[in-house]
């Protein structure tokens, strides 16, 4: 009982640090914090299911999701983010929030309102030890997850476009005083937020059967309480801060029962870490110089 | 006519959240994006002490005043420790955590909310639309009041300073986190206040429509009619609030009709139509100069 | 008695001394300076007195009262009164109103007098009529503070800071960004501002502009304070002089880095 909640957690913890991670890097680089990324998820779900279901290949499928939200992605960048940077990090975070309510409405209109169910058959089996329950689709979280993580904490840790990353998120004029190419590494990461952001959205389509045009308002909420407590723009903290929210969601739902909706808690988590340490949970106390 | 009236309370509703949400958002210059949460309190409490505590309409507009009064307070103490990315955030959660507390305490009825919420009277003259609308216009005019005084007045500056810079303001003696915390509950309160009069007109109350949407929407009202001005959260809520019902097409994708708009606002003319630094004010301004400058000479 | 005494005031920022164990005292009317290279600590000197940042250790009496600590609307309300270093104006308020509502002064406290009309307030008025004029202001009056030059924007602040009257002002490096030509009227600006009787701290990177106007002065390195005494006792001190050149030697000329006057 304990062991399958706790690999339910971390099921649900990995789900939610392939969310939140894609918009995490772009809050490092542009102080942005891209409540859009969530519509790219619907986006990848749609695309995904709908090819997936015209071909026969979910490996299709999931190709043409993470091109479809990546395009979209790269876009929002172009052509709203660029122009409104400087106005403070309120007008972006509005515009972001517009942009995925008009989404939202606009999945609706195209694919109509009703649910799509998303039977896609992963090829894992559900694994049993004892009373331990892993069914397959939470292993593909679980593998897919941890797989993406890594790479990721490889890339910016030990790739030129991590370097990159982290020198931009420093200090955008200085990085391209030194001959960093800024608006390509601006590009690059958001084409991976928003690849993540659809292979999410297809592993949420899965994991539930079902991808509807509201499916990213839980995760744009969720993912904005994460990369708070992760300490806006620290990828790592990110994941710490996903996990977190992930067991105790988990275990809260366990041992205490519904006292909240399961989407309430980590927002409760937020305010109250928020308001003893105001700088969230990994950030670091910005000094006066 | 009928329909008109409704239309005339719904845009009349929106044009006092709009206007209240000007004092945190134009006057201070803080995020706030759980307007609704505060409508939502006011609407729930003035339907569950009317439906089980049958205390009288009247009775509960100074209640429904009060409790968001003391909710925003609360948020306006919240604030204070932290900025403006954090608080924006933290302003979004509490639409969950609101909607959550209407769906979970069993105070407020639970998933499906509060039905047939008593229709107000006056003696023996019940509430028709018309009587909604009265008493909207008198609730905005009240707010609309308010907000003129303030901009008129010592606190008033005092707000606008600390918009501009909250240090100089600090240094000039201005007591930034109290002043910022009577305008979160200034604003909190009328939201309250006309929670009032929206549960009774729509007879029922649920969690969901107090949501995180229903306060982007007000923002944008706001947003699009320009920050900082009256004229301009009015002008917001009435364009927008008219728009799905001037064409019907629209109200089938209002959301999506929002949303355009306010991106092309925020793109293209982020001081609104007609905010303080907006296109209009300007022009309003052009045309009014030469008659002060005349006025000013005039008897010397 | 002094109007304001610092003792063994230290800030430190994690393990970064700024300021390490100042003693100084003003008496009422006089004029000190604080002089000192890049990074002496002088404008965190001037935080911590106006409460913008809370000292580490030590004592701050103003008046005769301990105030170390105190936010900065509490020292503006009892009588100090600053100006920043990077003009802070309100942008959106016309310059006018800029210097209005700092005036209201301890009516700011008052949830009654809070709620009054501007506009009332005729002993107001009349004080902010008066600093528009004194700070050739009044041609400004109803322009938008955003919208000033440096010059207009400095004189602003200083008029801002003196319209509730202080016993106290802190001038933060008010020449900073004033083309040469600006920086005689403003001299002339500050010393009418200590004539009347106002004492004044002035925090100085152009050295020959703070001693053209002190009394005394006060200098600063690396969060110590190495000399103080009258204008040309420091100009003469070798440890002044020594500081001065091994920071920014090679940019002084003359073998006097203090020579320049105002």
């Amino acid at each position: 009982m304990f062991l399958s909640s706790l690999i339910d957690g971390i099921a649900t913890g990995s789900l939610y640090a392939l969310i939140a991670l894609g918009p995490s890097l772009i809050y490092g680089l542009l102080r942005v914090l891209d409540i859009a990324n969530a519509a790219g998820l619907t986006l990848g779900a749609y695309v995904g299911l709908k090819v997936w279901r015209a071909t026969g290949s979910l490996a299709l499928g999931i190709v043409a999701g993470i091109a479809a939200s990546a395009v979209f992605g790269l876009g929002l960048q172009r052509l709203l983010y660029r122009p409104i940077l400087n106005r403070g990090p309120l007008i972006p975070l509005i515009a972001s929030i517009g942009t995925f309510i008009a989404m939202e409405e606009a999945f609706r209109l195209v694919f109509g309102p009703y649910p799509f169910a998303f039977p896609a058959k992963l090829g894992l089996p559900t694994l049993r030890f004892g009373h331990t329950v892993i069914t397959g689709v939470h292993l593909v979280i679980l593998i897919v997850g941890l797989l993406v993580l890594g790479l990721t904490w490889f890339a910016l840790r030990r790739t030129r476009l991590g370097l990159y990353w982290r020198a931009t998120s420093q200090d955008m004029a200085t990085a391209e005083a030194m001959g960093i190419n800024t608006r390509g590494v601006v590009a690059a990461i958001f084409v991976i937020g928003y690849a993540l952001a659809a292979v999410s959205g297809i592993l949420l389509g899965i994991n539930y059967n079902t991808v509807y045009p509201t499916m990213g308002d839980i995760p744009a909420y969720k993912m904005l309480a994460i990369i708070v407590l992760g300490g806006l723009g620290n990828p790592l903290g990110t994941i710490a801060a996903a996990m977190l929210i992930g067991l105790v969601e988990t275990f809260v739902v366990m041992y205490a029962g519904y006292v909240l909706p399961r989407d309430a808690i980590a927002f409760i988590v937020l305010i109250v870490i928020l308001l003893a340490r105001p700088q969230g949970l990994l950030g670091r106390s910005r000094k006066a110089a | 006519m009928s329909y008109l009236l409704v239309v005339g309370v719904t845009i009349a509703i929106y044009a006092v959240l709009t206007v209240a949400l000007n004092m945190v958002v134009g006057y201070v210059g803080q995020p706030n994006l759980a307007q609704s949460a505060f409508l939502g309190l006011g609407a729930y409490f003035a339907a569950v002490l009317s439906t089980r505590y049958h205390l009288g309409f009247w009775w509960t507009i100074p209640v429904a005043f009060g409790v968001a009064g003391i909710a925003g307070f609360a948020l306006g103490a919240i604030s204070l420790r932290l900025r403006e990315d954090f608080l924006a955030i933290t302003t979004i959660g509490l639409n969950f955590v609101m909607v959550a507390v209407f769906q979970y305490l069993p105070f407020f009825g639970g998933a499906v909310g509060i039905y047939s919420i008593p229709v107000p009277s006056i003696g023996e003259h019940h509430f028709g639309n018309l009587d909604y609308l009265i008493l909207a216009a008198a609730m905005l005019a009240l707010v609309v009041g308010v907000s003129k005084y303030l901009e008129r007045s010592w606190l008033g500056a005092s707000l606008f300073a600390i918009r501009d810079d909250e240090s100089a303001a600090a240094s000039v003696g201005i007591p930034v986190a109290s002043y910022k915390v009577v305008a979160f509950t200034l604003s909190a309160a009328f939201a309250g206040m006309v929670g009032s009069l929206y549960a009774p007109f729509l007879s029922a109350v649920t969690p969901t429509s107090f949501g995180f949407t229903e306060s982007v929407v007000i923002l944008s009202m706001l947003i699009f009619g320009g920050l900082g001005t009256v004229r301009g959260a009015l002008l917001g809520a009435l364009v927008l609030g008219a728009l799905p019902e001037a064409f019907r097409f629209i109200s089938n994708f209002r959301l999506l009709t929002y949303g355009v708009i306010l991106l092309l606002m925020l793109r293209f003319q982020p001081q609104g139509l007609a905010g303080e630094a907006s296109a209009v004010s300007r022009l309003v301004g052009r045309l009014a100069s030469p008659l002060r400058k005349s006025r000013d000479h005039g008897p010397a | 008695m002094a109007l304001l005494e610092v003792e063994r005031l230290t800030v430190r920022f994690g393990g970064l001394v700024a300021l390490d164990a100042i003693d100084l005292a003003v008496e009422k009317g006089q004029f000190v300076s604080v002089i000192g290279p890049n990074g002496a600590g002088k404008t965190t000197l001037f935080n911590a007195i106006a409460g913008a940042i809370r000292p580490s250790e030590g004592l701050v009496r103003f008046d005769g009262r301990e105030v170390q600590g105190s936010p900065s609307a509490r020292m503006s309300h009892l009588g100090v009164r600053r100006s920043f270093q990077v003009a802070r104006p309100f942008a959106s308020m016309t310059v006018r109103e800029n210097i209005r509502v700092a005036a209201a002064g301890k009516a700011l406290l008052q949830s009654l007098r809070c709620l009054g009309l501007r506009s009332r307030d005729r002993g107001i008025a009349e004080r902010v009529d008066e600093l528009l004029e004194t700070f050739g202001l009044a041609r400004l009056a109803e322009r938008k503070a955003g919208e000033l030059n440096m010059g207009e924007l400095r004189r602003l602040e200083i008029a801002r800071a003196l319209s509730s009257r202080p016993s106290l002002l802190l001038l933060d490096e008010p020449a900073a960004g004033i083309g040469a030509d600006g920086i005689g009227p403003l001299a002339q600006l500050i010393r009418g501002v200590h004539r009347s009787g106002l004492t004044v701290m002035l925090v100085e990177h152009y050295v020959g502009f703070a001693l053209s106007l002190s009394d005394r002065v006060v200098v600063l390195d690396e969060g110590r304070k190495i000399a103080e005494g009258g204008p040309e006792e420091v100009r003469r001190d070798e440890r002044v002089i020594a500081a001065y050149l091994g920071k920014e030697g090679s940019r002084s000329t003359g073998t006097n880095p203090l020579g320049g006057g105002a």
